[in-house]
């Protein structure tokens, strides 16, 4: 086959072979068709092209081809695609191929045609998909915020209820919910079962709506049988908030089921054991008890925290969980916070008599 | 006259090729045309009293299917990163993009972030904290609109100061 004819067959296919000269000037060695004399233009130089000047891009490629005809390979490099604007404003892709023949530098110049348009139509339609996705996802982030928002409506509708009947205040259930969200967040839960703890927790107690006014307002001790009707509470409160499917409110059953149950298995309403007892219900446990213990009700006197702190050390193992006690311990900075950002008139804002705790 | 390479960076869909034409042309299109590869545009500017041209690589978004090639960026002088106000993920990917810009071994290079569809506030994710993590970049922020010409010559103005500044500086 002679060089005319592989000329030919080149300028059929849109590209042009060259060779790079020791100066760094390319030389044709296929015919030079029209479309490429309009960027060579000038950039003749005694029979030799600036390709580096004609096209930008190669003079970023140049150095990967230079080193790589210093490899002597014959194996071609290929250039990333570039874009060029022909006379008319249309937009036409490149690309070049560099290799070693017999020692030459030689650079394959490609003028692309509807392949490019082809994988550029894909890549458009792909993108175009991918980005209706992302709109998609999106709009059904928009819509999950606002039915959680809905629940936690509802679920402070609920937590409302239990304020007509106890002394609890609105910002102790409140501070629950916030307390019980950073022990879970230690644990390593999810941004949706924090979020579930933190409006679950403060429900734990709703069951108190159901028992009568001579046991829940009681000022003295409970009897046997007054006490049998209080703890009756924790399942009121399951049967109400159970099975609805919304996990914020199946969290918040188990929770009002089993706050009261104990590490050693001394709790009720099912005598569970250790980690048979939901860990929602653990947590909600631990922090329940040391903000009622700190804050004062209308029948006793705020504890120091000190003191509160001890007392719960030596409830840890047995009624509550040592591990989840210990977590709590590591946050405390953060419940001092919480204390001290949500707090009510008639209650006294927290001091701390040793700084170390 | 002095050259200097502006790497327009970003996710897909950012509005890179959108900025550019705006700058360039004054022109711009509604419709999006995925970029494949590289595109370069040059445009004039006098910074200060000092003409230099400024040579704009737009090169295709960041996503699943492509990545930036290191090599794209060899004798670059700066870079705007591109933001959609409006996605997310194009905030994410711009703040990787910075990170692999902070660990070029050239050494750091002017970079602006543009927060680009500026004619779409109102649909804009970009929160304080948002605007924060990227004030601590201590790069330039230029909002942006190639749609109502909002912020354009600004960010590449400002990159070419900032350009010109550093070679005065070393």
């Amino acid at each position: 086959m002679d060089n005319k004819l592989l000329s030919k067959i080149h300028n059929l296919l849109d590209q042009v072979v060259f060779t790079c000269r020791e100066d760094g000037l390319f030389e044709a060695q296929s015919i030079i068709p029209d479309w490429l004399v309009f960027h060579t233009g000038k950039h003749l130089v005694r029979g030799a092209y600036y390709l580096t000047e004609v096209f930008p891009y190669l003079d970023c490629f140049i150095e990967d081809a230079r080193e790589h005809w210093s490899r002597q390979e014959m194996n071609p490099l290929v250039s990333e695609i570039w874009v060029e604007t022909e006379a008319d404003g249309r937009e036409v892709a490149f690309q070049v191929k560099v290799m070693s023949i017999d020692n030459q530098q030689v650079m394959l110049l490609k003028r692309l045609g509807s392949s490019y348009r082809e994988q550029s139509q894909m890549l458009q339609h792909i993108r175009e998909s991918m980005l209706t996705q992302e709109m998609l996802e999106a709009e059904l982030n928009v819509r999950t915020q606002q039915i959680r928002q809905r629940e936690e409506d509802i679920a402070l509708k609920l937590i409302s209820l239990t304020s007509y009947r106890d002394e609890e205040t609105g910002s102790h259930v409140r501070r629950i919910g916030l307390y019980a969200a950073k022990v879970a967040e230690a644990f390593g839960w999810s941004i949706s079962e924090v979020n579930d703890i933190r409006v679950a927790a403060p429900m734990h107690d709703i069951g108190k709506v159901a028992i009568p006014d001579n046991v829940l307002l009681k000022a003295g001790a409970l009897n046997d049988e007054e006490f049998s009707t209080m703890k009756k509470h924790t399942l009121i409160g399951y049967k109400m908030l159970a099975g609805s499917g919304i996990p914020v409110l199946e969290m918040a059953a188990t929770i009002a089921r089993s706050h009261h149950e104990r590490w050693d298995g001394s709790g009720y309403p099912d005598g569970l054991k250790g980690s048979q007892i939901p860990l929602a219900a653990r947590i909600t446990a631990v922090v329940d008890i040391y903000d009622a213990l700190v804050h004062k009700r209308v029948y006793k006197a705020a504890m120091a925290e000190q003191e509160a702190l001890s007392l719960m050390r030596s409830m840890s193992g047995q009624h509550l969980d040592p591990e989840v006690f210990s977590v709590f311990m590591e946050l405390l900075p953060l419940m001092r916070a919480i204390r001290q950002t949500v707090y009510e008139e008639e209650e006294t804002e927290p001091t701390y008599s040793d700084p170390r705790l | 006259m002095i050259q200097k390479k502006i790497c327009m960076l970003g996710s897909f869909s950012v509005g890179k090729t959108s900025l550019v034409k705006r700058y360039v042309s004054s022109l711009f299109d509604e419709k999006y045309h995925t970029t494949i590869g590289v595109k370069i545009d040059k445009k004039q500017v006098s910074v200060e009293g000092q003409e230099l041209t400024l040579m704009l690589w737009d090169i295709a978004g960041e996503d699943a299917f492509f990545t930036i090639r290191p090599a794209h960026l060899r004798g670059m002088a700066g870079a705007v990163i591109v933001i959609d106000g409006t996605r997310e993920s194009s905030f994410d990917v711009a703040l990787s993009l910075y990170q692999m810009l902070t660990g070029l071994p050239d050494g750091q290079v002017p970079v602006c972030f543009a927060l680009n569809k500026a004619d779409l506030t109102d649909q804009w994710i970009i929160d304080d904290e948002k605007m924060q993590v990227l004030e601590k970049t201590g790069c330039e922020i230029v909002e942006t609109s190639a749609l109502e010409n909002r912020g354009v010559d600004e960010v590449f103005q400002s990159l070419a100061g900032q350009i010109l500044c550093m070679k005065q500086a070393v």
